[in-house]
């Protein structure tokens, strides 16, 4: 597997310069977010050599023989639906992600994700009694859901920059809980900006704000 | 697709994928579920169409239960369909 690193500003910017090295689109790629400040983002960008993530599900079964349980369950899944798709996992993921990859795969993201985090729910009910307490399955088809925590990352960094600048909190689009999370995360490590949610489901919004110097 | 009933199961399913997915902003109670579900089941349009009472009651009882997180989210992910199928009861 060939794999680049890439700088840029902002995250997208780097995975940018990092596929034009290696020729490359999103599609094809895994992208690990190294280090995401306000001014410089770091990434490495790995190729997916999908020959050997498909083999990684039937030929690994014993590294990662929950990974190898749930493919099959989904592949068959999938199978019952009508749905030709390929069912990889993602190799060296934490926690283990399936990876559905194919052509027309639309129907199955459905509208803001809601059929995928339905095929997800399915898989971890089914693979659940070879889990662990708290152990999930992670489903992403076409890498919809890795693509989504990049955008709301950016949504996350652009808030934070702008926070500083003005000194107002941001109250940012009404968001999924793994979206959330993902901003959360995001800013986490970021000593000038904090962030909360407010409101209530669906409509629990993100609000990113300046933090407050400790009391002395 | 009857509107209201869909956007409640929705709320549902939200609160439900808040527990499993962990977004760490909330704190979700198994009651607040619970409530999220009778709302839906208080609604007249649950009884139009086939299997969708019946799913909520699944989902209810599964909470009551204590059952994963994912397996209520299942069931009413299952409610939400039986409603977009829009099979009329019998």
């Amino acid at each position: 597997m060939s794999s680049a690193e890439g700088r840029g500003r902002t995250v997208d910017e780097a995975v940018d310069a990092a596929l034009i090295e290696l020729k490359e689109s999103r599609r094809n790629v895994d992208i690990k977010v190294i280090t995401e400040t306000p001014d410089e983002a770091v990434v490495e960008v790995t190729v997916i050599d999908h020959e050997a993530a498909g083999a990684s599900g039937s030929a690994a079964a014993p590294a990662n023989g929950k990974g190898e349980i749930a493919r099959g369950l989904v592949e068959g899944l999938l199978k019952h639906m009508g749905v030709r798709a390929q069912v990889t996992v993602r190799p060296s993921s934490e926690p283990i992600t399936l990876d559905i990859s194919g052509r027309d795969l639309g129907a199955l993201i459905g509208w803001r994700g809601e059929t995928l985090r339905a095929l997800q729910s399915v898989t971890n009910v089914m693979v659940g009694r070879h889990l662990a307490e708290g152990e999930r399955i992670i489903v992403d088809v076409e890498r919809y859901r890795q693509r989504r925590e990049h955008t709301v990352r950016e949504i996350a960094m652009r808030a934070a920059r702008q926070v500083k600048m003005t000194g107002d909190a941001i109250t940012l689009d009404a968001m999924q809980p793994f979206e959330r999370r993902a901003i959360h995360l995001a800013l986490e490590g970021d000593p000038d900006v904090t962030s909360g949610s407010i409101g209530e489901e669906p409509e629990r919004r993100v609000v990113v704000g300046p933090r407050k110097p400790a009391a002395e | 697709m009857a509107v209201r009933a869909a956007e409640r199961i929705r709320k549902a399913i939200t609160l439900v994928n808040s527990v499993a997915d962990g977004a760490g902003d909330e704190d979700i109670t198994p009651t607040e579920i619970a409530e999220a579900i009778r709302d839906c089941l208080e609604l007249s349009e649950v009884d139009d169409v086939a299997n969708v009472r019946r799913y909520l009651g699944e989902a209810l009882d599964a909470v009551s239960d204590g059952m994963p997180a994912d397996f209520v989210a299942m069931t009413l992910y299952a409610a939400l369909g039986a409603l977009r199928e829009g099979r009329p009861a019998g």
